[in-house]
């Protein structure tokens, strides 16, 4: 052990491995700042308690922004942005055990990195339209690549996936039984090699492809497809309003029911950043992220984010009062807005960090 | 910094003496690693910007379109290198790419991509269509051309000829594909020469219908996009006969296929077979056996046949006639025109990407590699190609405006700017793709890497919607009468740019300073110089045919040398003159700085054409300048090359493996996948 209990992620030093374990169980993991990349064959990370990892600990960003204004939370941002390119594009495969909640910050920790392996534990969301922020992370990358229009309707809705359909739809690359997991983690960390494909199929050892239940919304893909390629927010919700009608299933009204709850100026501003991001690499997708985060936190368009935040994480009335209420009053050129650099002196975009220009494994280069 | 990173790796690589297993020989050669070019380039200027610039509008509804094409299995999308790849499979059957063909247009219609193409009216409608056309364009050329074909051209005829009656019962199908339209202009014997055409329409008063005939062999209609297997309607060119007076040449609605797609009486179709390119479009021949349509059917907004048999115009000059009936024609022109400039720019995006990842022989022994981009002669291939997309692309963007802003009075203009630069994007089109395929090597030979075989899916756009040098010809000629005009009001020019010509004749400098060769005012004079001197002396060799009694037809014929160096001139200083507006809209700042080199290797290449020294606009010592400067440019942009194309705005998925890691994309583990 390298690490006191108190710090809030263990590091363990195998002979091959780093095995990374995100320690801070009260606030569900939230991610922080001394995870950093040992240069080793390959990095575990892993959560402890009931989480891999709910995500950047948002309360304490409101918290210094109301303290030290918006920068305080661009700061953070910025780390953490960063943080999610270095871990996108590091030379060593990256195992994350998701055997938890893994949710926001939590899915910016892992999904850049090569193997995401869920479990009949794994409960996954980006509910940021909920809170009046928009699915960030580079979320915008990974979800835009999801089948389909999959990636619009969990960066809109906000919909939580279990381990199964993680795996169908992509966003876990393989799926390992929990009662394995001690198995699988001693046959890692044995591992001398930064191969891919001996990793995987080291992984592959203990995976099963066990089927998606009945009910599962992945089985509803063609409906998904339908109504969330429609042009605009608006356009969907209608697409899905005439599928109601058509299908009477439960899981059409949850989604319209959600999408009317959730912010209209995030779910804009997602909205938009998916379909950009889908034609970006994930460099480029956390540098408009990182501008539109700014524009959140400067609330020059809208205070959402803060609405929001008072009402599912400090408050916890759940009744946010969005402002602007309809997403009807919110235009192309305020959505334009959050896309555009920072109005400010001595703002800046953010710098993506340099990485070594050779040699970098092709699954990386793919993705720049 | 990476020559000297590479370099000591290979000295390390010299001083292990233990020698490598053996399998380590066969795993990874060192040395030829892929080094993506995001990592090495930098952005000197905010692409996303210069990209709204570009493409000028409706950047969100073509982004929302190539979403729409990447994320469905219907646009054959491929892994290549850890990376998606969409275009079709052009190794299927024509059969099979016709049918890929339908339904990619159906999954676009059940999405709504169509809506108000027929039903909406305005700019802005008509500039987002044109911005869905460059987007399909760029998937696949088939795919536009099927899609112009039952648009542009069958829509349009009805839009445009046709009457309110017409409207209401047309478009509001054609938008819904309730009705699959196709245009037969043009047959075996007559294609530019549309006047020629031999079928036939008669009127029969006893059951007012028209009856429409193809009298011989050479009157069958052909190459008509959509006859040969989909369409169910057709717009019909003939001569109408009326009481033995031939009214000249005018359009019908005929029906030619029934609901469930069989051919209906008294109609033959034959399909025209596999072609070089586009066999995605089931282009077909027709023959019209007195089909009878009825009278209704006449589009009549240029003339019309009264039940009892009355041939009817407002317009009496039959030239003015037929001139009406051929203006839909424009917009198909105004898309070939712009879709061939993004054609430009995926050929030379990826021919740039290539070139900057690409190395070949090395200037000492034991040092990397030389990057293709960075050999001087390269960048003299590649980057005044680059500027001339960028020029093209600005020429574009005003021919759209100047389309969707149309008004009776700016009819002449559209028809000769329409004409000159569906002309010179198409053929410099093909220039490009032509020299972006050698600079690729070998590889520009593969089929998936797309930048070849461009050449043959866009060949034909030097012909269809008028062939090229008549087109050049007829803007001469409009030039010419321009001329005559002016001189008639005493010497002023107005309207097509030709305002310069009221002014005096600019002065080249004769010692041509690097600083004056980078002037945007020295560059328009120069090109204005070219222009106005070449139409002196075009009118001067026409007049002086006229004068000896030749006709005019035969005066225009004999001096087609001239009429052709003055079609392009026009052509160049016309586009130049969209290129400075469109700099002048920027803020200063380090966008409009490169914009501005990027300008001036444009207007510099324009420099080298042979008019400036055959004529002698130029010296020979000037002409050496400008030719010095040009290479000095290369070289100053050579670090932009990345930024610049990928300001283009296309996606990595309509690109191809080439013009990303093409070692992963052929390595041995995606063969055994």
């Amino acid at each position: 052990m390298a690490s006191s209990q108190h710090e809030q992620v263990l590091v363990e030093e195998k002979s091959f491995a780093r095995i990374l374990t995100l320690n801070r169980t009260k606030q569900l993991n939230a991610l922080s700042f001394q995870m950093d990349d040992p240069n080793v064959k390959l990095i575990i990370l892993k959560g402890k308690g009931r989480s891999f990892c709910a995500g950047g600990d948002v309360a304490a960003v409101v918290h210094d922004i109301r303290a030290g204004g918006w920068r305080a939370g661009a700061n953070f941002f910025m780390k953490e942005f960063t943080l999610n390119y270095l871990m996108a594009t590091y030379s060593k495969p990256q195992v994350s055990i998701l055997n938890g909640i893994v949710m926001g910050g939590g899915n910016g920790a892992s999904m850049h990195g090569r193997f995401r392996v869920a479990t009949e534990n794994s409960l996954f969301a980006m509910p940021e339209t909920a809170l009046g922020l928009f699915p960030d992370v580079g979320a915008s990358y990974f979800l835009s690549r999801l089948p389909g229009f999959f990636g619009e309707y969990l960066g809109l809705t906000g919909a939580r996936l279990d381990g199964v359909e993680m795996l169908a739809c992509g966003l876990a690359t393989h799926f390992v039984p929990s009662a394995k997991l001690p198995m699988l983690e001693a046959a890692l960390c044995a591992v001398d090699s930064s191969d891919p494909a001996i990793i995987s199929s080291i992984i592959g050892q203990y995976s099963e492809r066990p089927s998606l239940k009945e009910q599962s919304v992945y089985n509803r893909l063609d409906v998904i497809d339908r109504c969330f390629s429609q042009k605009t927010v608006e356009e969907i919700l209608s697409a899905l309003e005439r599928e109601a009608v058509d299908r009477r299933e439960g899981w059409i009204s949850t989604t319209i029911q959600t999408l009317k709850k959730a912010s209209p100026t995030s779910l804009k501003i997602s909205l938009r950043s998916i379909r950009v991001g889908r034609l970006q690499g994930v460099g480029p997708c956390l540098v408009r992220e990182y501008r539109m985060v700014c524009h959140v936190m400067r609330g020059e368009f809208s205070k959402d984010f803060f609405e929001g935040c008072r009402a599912i994480l400090l408050d916890k009335d759940k009744n946010p009062k969005w402002e602007p209420s309809k997403l009807e009053l919110i235009t192309d050129t305020t959505v334009d807005s959050y896309f555009s650099k920072v109005k400010n002196e001595d703002w800046e975009d953010l710098k993506l960090p340099a990485r070594p220009k050779f040699n970098l494994p092709p699954y990386v280069i793919a993705k720049l | 910094m990476d020559r000297a990173y590479q370099r000591t790796r290979i000295l390390t690589n010299h001083l292990i003496l233990n020698s490598p297993a053996q399998t380590d020989c066969l795993t990874s050669n060192e040395c030829l690693s892929y080094s993506p070019p995001e990592l090495s380039e930098k952005y000197a200027f905010d692409v996303s910007e210069m990209r709204r610039l570009m493409d000028g509008h409706d950047v969100e509804e073509r982004d929302r379109l190539f979403g729409l094409i990447i994320q469905s299995k219907l646009f054959n999308p491929r892994v290549r290198g850890g990376k998606v790849f969409v275009s079709p499979d052009y190794n299927q059957s024509m059969e099979q790419q016709r049918e890929m063909t339908w339904k990619r247009i159906e999954y676009l219609l059940e999405r709504g991509v169509f809506g108000g193409w027929m039903t909406g009216k305005g700019e802005e409608v008509e500039m987002k269509r044109f911005a869905c056309f460059e987007v399909l364009g760029l998937f696949d050329h088939s795919i536009s051309i099927k899609l112009g074909v039952h648009f542009f051209l069958w829509g349009g005829a009805i839009q445009f000829f046709g009457t309110k009656h017409h409207h209401d019962k047309w478009l509001r199908d054609t938008e819904n594909y309730l009705i699959k339209g196709c245009f037969s202009m043009t047959e075996l014997g007559h294609g530019s020469n549309v006047r020629g055409i031999e079928t036939v329409t008669t009127y029969d008063s006893n059951t007012g219908e028209f009856i429409i005939n193809t009298p011989c062999e050479s009157a069958q209609k052909y190459w008509i996009g959509g006859a040969a297997k989909h369409a169910t309607h057709t717009i019909v060119f003939s001569q109408l006969n009326i009481n033995g007076t031939n009214e000249g040449v005018h359009a019908l609605i005929a029906q030619i296929r029934d609901a469930d797609g069989n051919v209906c009486p008294n109609i033959r179709i034959a399909d025209c077979g596999h072609k070089i390119g586009l066999n995605g479009v089931d282009n077909g021949r027709i023959w019209f056996d007195n089909v009878r349509v009825p009278r209704e059917n006449l589009l009549n907004s240029v003339a019309d046949v009264s039940p009892d048999g009355k041939y009817l115009s407002a317009i009496k000059d039959p030239d003015q006639r037929f001139a009406a009936f051929l203006s839909p024609l424009t917009a198909g022109r105004v898309n070939i025109a712009v879709n061939a400039v993004y054609q430009s720019k995926v050929g030379l995006a990826i021919a740039i990407r290539y070139a900057l990842t690409r190395r070949a022989f090395s200037l000492k022994a034991n040092e990397p590699e030389v990057l293709l981009l960075d050999y001087p002669s390269h960048q003299r291939r590649l980057l005044p190609l680059l500027a001339k997309i960028y020029a093209m692309s600005f020429g574009a963007n005003y021919l759209k405006m100047l389309y969707v802003r149309r008004t009776p009075q700016s009819n002449k203009t559209i028809h000769v700017v329409s004409s000159s630069f569906k002309a010179t994007c198409t053929w410099s089109n093909m220039q490009i793709i032509q020299e972006c395929r050698e600079a690729c090597g070998g590889q520009g030979l593969k089929t998936e890497n797309r930048v070849g075989h461009l050449k043959a899916e866009h060949d034909v756009q030097s012909t269809f919607e008028g062939d090229n040098n008549i087109l050049m010809q007829q803007v001469s000629k409009a030039l010419f009468a321009e001329y005559v005009a002016a001189q008639k009001r005493n010497k002023v020019f107005k309207g097509l740019g030709l305002e310069h010509m009221n002014k005096p004749c600019p002065v080249i400098p004769s010692q041509l300073t690097s600083t004056t060769l980078r002037c945007s005012q020295f560059q328009m004079d120069a090109l204005c110089l070219r222009e106005r001197e070449l139409l002196n002396r075009f009118v001067a060799d026409v007049s002086q045919c006229l004068a000896r009694g030749e006709s005019k037809e035969h005066a225009f014929n004999t001096n087609y040398q001239l009429a052709e160096d003055l079609g392009k001139a026009f052509s160049d200083r016309a586009i130049f003159q969209t290129f400075v507006e469109a700099e002048a809209t920027l803020a200063a700042g380090s966008l409009k700085d490169v914009l501005g080199m990027v300008r001036s290797l444009y207007a510099l290449t324009c420099l080298e054409d042979v008019t400036y020294l055959r004529y002698g606009y130029l010296s020979v010592d000037n002409a050496t300048a400008v030719r010095r400067e040009i290479t000095k440019l290369c070289s100053e942009l050579r670090p932009h090359a990345l930024a610049l194309v990928s300001s283009f705005g296309i996606p990595d998925a309509f690109l191809s493996p080439i013009a990303f890691n093409w070692i992963d994309a052929n390595s041995w583990s995606s063969v055994q996948h």
